[in-house]
């Protein structure tokens, strides 16, 4: 098709001649403000490698004019936060547990600080305010598994719980029925004397109340009210680790799941974790 | 001049019209469920195959490439026939397989990751056995596009498919980049990428962003450059900005995608690049604006009339909005703020919702009666209606990711006076339930106003309402009235 | 007989990509592998046997409703 310019009447512009499927074009200029928008973010963009981090070469790059550098501002931004958190928690720190009691707005920051420690490393598997769920121990419940004082708790949070550290706390329930350590049927007897204890049946199991006293008084207790020397979890309570389920009281027996608790002492400072212990203690279980 | 004499395939550019559609209503139900995922977790049903992780992928490439792919290959085989005025190069086999071919992709890549196989590279997930059945697709895709190009009758190419033949190009490029992968075997899905990881993410962002540049960017930005001028009868606005934008868009977008990483492993420089070439991105983006808005000077009234040609216009105006936020949202201290949060989701969305999928409409709409030779569309009301549905969802749904976003943001980086954080993660997560429920509610009526044009669709083919008159002159072989058969 | 060279070269290209899906499904290690060989093999054979088929209907005459190429 050969070029045939014309003249829009309603815009007063001349087309470029060509035509496709109907289609025409304006040979219109470009708009000057977006002329002057665009080459002004050109300049802006030269400026900024001037000034900033920009052109690679072999070994390294031009780091800009500002020296500017997102690790150095990180870097300074961290150090400027614990500076500012290094008034309270240097004393932290440094004082035991009952002199920070004692001082009130020192005991304010560390359940500040403990709250948001709490929510952002424990809440996951210890629930929002300690309520725990299904395997992972409720801390408000106050049926500690290794005890609830302040040194119990911060020992845990320090080390873990067969976590891998060499002071980690270590217990392990034996594997009942996997290891044919009990039949079946033992299993099912004391899961009846178990469901007695925790106060949900009373047609107990003479048979079972036997085995257990063979086999599961030494973590368990005689009565089922736990050991805290060895981790093993009182059964005579209201509050449990697991559901408190026939179904799962003999899927514990027979196949015990453990649960692991990781060491914080090295991802948390000393101050952080005793403000931790603090709050911990204070959620509702503490001793 | 006639094209009486050019018999165009206009058979696979129906079936791609088909496909579009179809896809465009399941990637809305399936974002609408993630939606509704995120509000209430229980929608996950416990079920392996219906979890958030495994439905997000079949969402994004519903939307991404099997609707706006499909309606990429309908429109770019329809624009590319009628401005070469040549038929599609390659034979009616070729086109077949290239549409049955893409559909076989999209299928066998949703079944497999909701069997809970990917890549984990985001919108390139699918594994290298399925890389390399698209890249075949692709590379065919140019032979007849390219192939109809060069047998073309006319003297020049129009602006239309320099954009296409830049998507093809570039796309082809950043798929066999970023899928570089060692299979474990030929007969195993898994492989591993040739890069690992600092280099590993640039290559990722470097397909990512320019699969936003040069797919939903310059494919529908080729799409809005034959169907804004025909259907509102009007030159386009200027020939001038065109070649300065196409040319300045394709330079600038390419080194992009750094913005993706700020304050991450990646060296400062490469994100200072990154951060620069989004910013002298802006007037190249709004190029392509001003052309599609002021073309329609002198027949603004038109947008009374034709709610096809408001959607393609109101596609333009979001396209300018998200071209604008994007540079913004790239500039180092705003993405320390807008980075992981939900304010990437609704930039992104209103660019997909409001840019590809309303401009995609404008075009379908515009098809739909010429495909089928209707004498036109059944109904006007119900297109506004789903015009106006529509809007109000991509409204709710960004400005309440806007309100989301920007809350996560303050709340992460809040702290108190002792300097500890002042808000746990999952507050922040429970504060932005509210916003879920609105976004949510937005994608509903998205979805909803999409089911409306699914009727109107329907009954645009089947009515005899739309059917021409029988007087007037026609082109082409017999006309049917069912929709193509296989 | 008038065969178009389309029909030819996506004929053999859809064999062969029908075979190569059946080798992946034969000795496929993983779901993903196998259902993706054998719905290869599947697409092949149907989508040749569509070729097929609109070779002769265009042989005589008989397009389905509606398609509207030569």
């Amino acid at each position: 098709m050969p070029t045939k310019i014309e003249k829009d009447s309603i815009s007063g512009q001349l087309t470029t001649g060509h035509e496709w499927d109907g289609i025409k074009e304006l040979n219109r200029p470009l708009p000057k403000w977006w002329v002057y928008i665009f080459v002004a973010t050109v300049i802006w963009s030269g400026v900024y490698f001037v000034l900033y981090p920009s052109i690679p070469g072999i070994s390294g790059y031009f780091h800009g004019l500002l020296g500017y550098s997102t690790r150095d501002t990180v870097e300074a931004d961290v150090a400027a936060v614990v500076k500012q958190r290094s008034v309270y928690m240097d004393r932290i720190a440094a004082l035991p547990y009952d002199a920070i009691r004692r001082d009130r707005q020192l005991l304010a920051v560390a359940e500040t600080a403990g709250r948001i420690v709490f929510a952002d490393n424990c809440q996951p598997c210890h629930g929002a305010g300690g309520g725990g769920s299904p395997g992972f121990p409720a801390l408000a419940a106050g049926n500690w598994l290794w005890g609830g004082k302040l040194a119990d708790i911060e020992t845990s949070i320090v080390f873990g719980i067969r976590g891998g550290h060499d002071n980690a706390r270590q217990s392990a329930m034996p594997r009942f029925g996997v290891d044919a350590m009990l039949k079946p049927d033992e299993i099912q007897a004391v899961a009846d004397h178990v469901m007695v204890l925790y106060g949900k049946s009373t047609v107990g199991s003479p048979a079972g109340a036997k085995i257990f006293a063979e086999n599961c008084v030494a973590c368990h207790g005689d009565a089922g009210q736990g050991n805290r020397e060895v981790g093993g979890p009182r059964l005579a309570s209201r509050t449990h680790l697991n559901a408190d389920d026939r179904a799962t009281v003999v899927g514990q027996i027979a196949n015990p799941r453990m649960g692991v608790m990781p060491h914080w002492n090295t991802r948390l400072d000393q101050a952080t974790i005793k403000s931790l212990t603090l709050y911990v203690h204070a959620l509702g279980g503490g001793e | 001049m006639s094209d009486a004499a050019i018999q165009y395939n206009e058979d696979v550019v129906k079936k791609f019209v088909i496909a579009a559609i179809f896809w465009a209503v399941v990637a809305f139900l399936v974002g609408v469920v993630l939606a509704g995922q995120l509000a209430w977790p229980v929608a996950n049903l416990g079920l392996p195959f219906t979890n958030f992780g495994r439905l997000r992928p079949v969402h994004t490439s519903a939307a991404i490439f099997a609707f706006g792919g499909s309606a990429l290959f309908a429109t770019s085989f329809y624009i590319v026939q009628r401005t070469c005025r040549a038929r599609l190069f390659g034979g009616e086999a070729l086109a077949n397989f290239i549409f049955w071919g893409y559909q076989f992709f999209i299928v066998m890549a949703a079944l497999s990751y909701v069997m809970g196989f990917s890549q984990g590279q985001e919108y390139a997930e699918p594994e290298w056995h399925l890389d390399l059945f698209l890249t075949l697709i692709w590379v065919l895709y140019g032979v007849v596009f390219i192939g109809t190009v060069l047998m073309r009758k006319e003297p020049h190419i129009y602006v239309a498919n320099w954009f296409f033949i830049a998507m093809i190009l570039t796309i082809a490029v950043l798929h066999l980049g970023n899928n570089s992968a060692m299979p474990v075997s030929l007969f195993t899905a898994k492989s591993y990428n040739v890069a690992s990881g600092v280099q590993n993410a640039m290559i990722q962002w470097w397909y990512g962003h320019n699969a936003v540049g040069f797919f939903l960017t310059a494919g529908f930005l080729g799409m809005m450059y034959y169907f804004i001028p025909k259907a509102s009868g009007r030159p386009i606005y200027s020939y001038r900005i065109s070649i300065v934008h196409f040319w300045s868009l394709v330079f600038m977008y390419i080194w992009a995608g750094p913005h993706h990483l700020h304050y991450t492993a990646l060296p400062d420089w490469t994100q200072t690049l990154g951060m620069a070439f989004s910013i002298m991105l802006w007037m190249p983006s709004w190029g392509g604006m001003i052309n599609g808005i002021m073309t329609l000077s002198g027949a603004w009234d038109k947008l009374r009339t034709d709610a096809g040609l408001r959607f393609s216009v109101t596609a333009v105006g979001f396209y300018g909005m998200s071209t604008f936020e994007g540079p913004v949202m790239s500039i180092r201290g705003v993405n320390a703020l807008s980075h992981y949060t939900d304010w990437g989701i609704g930039h992104v969305h209103s660019g997909a919702l409001g840019w590809v999928a309303f401009i995609s409409f404008g075009a379908l709409y515009y098809l739909v009666p010429v495909l089928w030779k209707r004498e036109r569309l059944y109904s006007q009301k119900l297109a506004a209606w789903h015009f106006w549905i529509a809007t109000l969802g991509i409204v709710l749904y960004i400005t309440s990711m806007w309100v989301a976003g920007i809350m996560q943001g303050l709340m992460w980086r809040a702290y108190d006076q002792f300097g500890f954080l002042q808000y746990s993660f999952s507050e922040s997560v429970m504060a932005v339930h509210p916003y879920y429920v609105i976004r949510f509610t937005g994608g509903v009526f998205f979805l909803l106003g999409s089911l409306i044009m699914v009727y109107n669709m329907i009954q645009t083919v089947r009515s005899p309402t739309t059917a021409r008159p029988a007087a007037e002159p026609q082109t082409g072989l017999p006309i049917g009235t069912a929709m193509a058969g296989a | 007989m008038d065969i178009q060279v389309s029909d030819v070269i996506v004929g053999l290209l859809m064999s062969v990509l029908g075979l190569i899906g059946l080798f992946m499904a034969a000795g496929a290690t993983d779901d993903a592998i196998y259902v993706f060989g054998l719905s290869l093999a599947g697409f092949a054979v149907v989508f040749v046997l569509g070729l097929i088929r609109r070779h002769f209907d265009r042989q005589s005459g008989t397009m389905p409703k509606g398609t509207d190429y030569v």
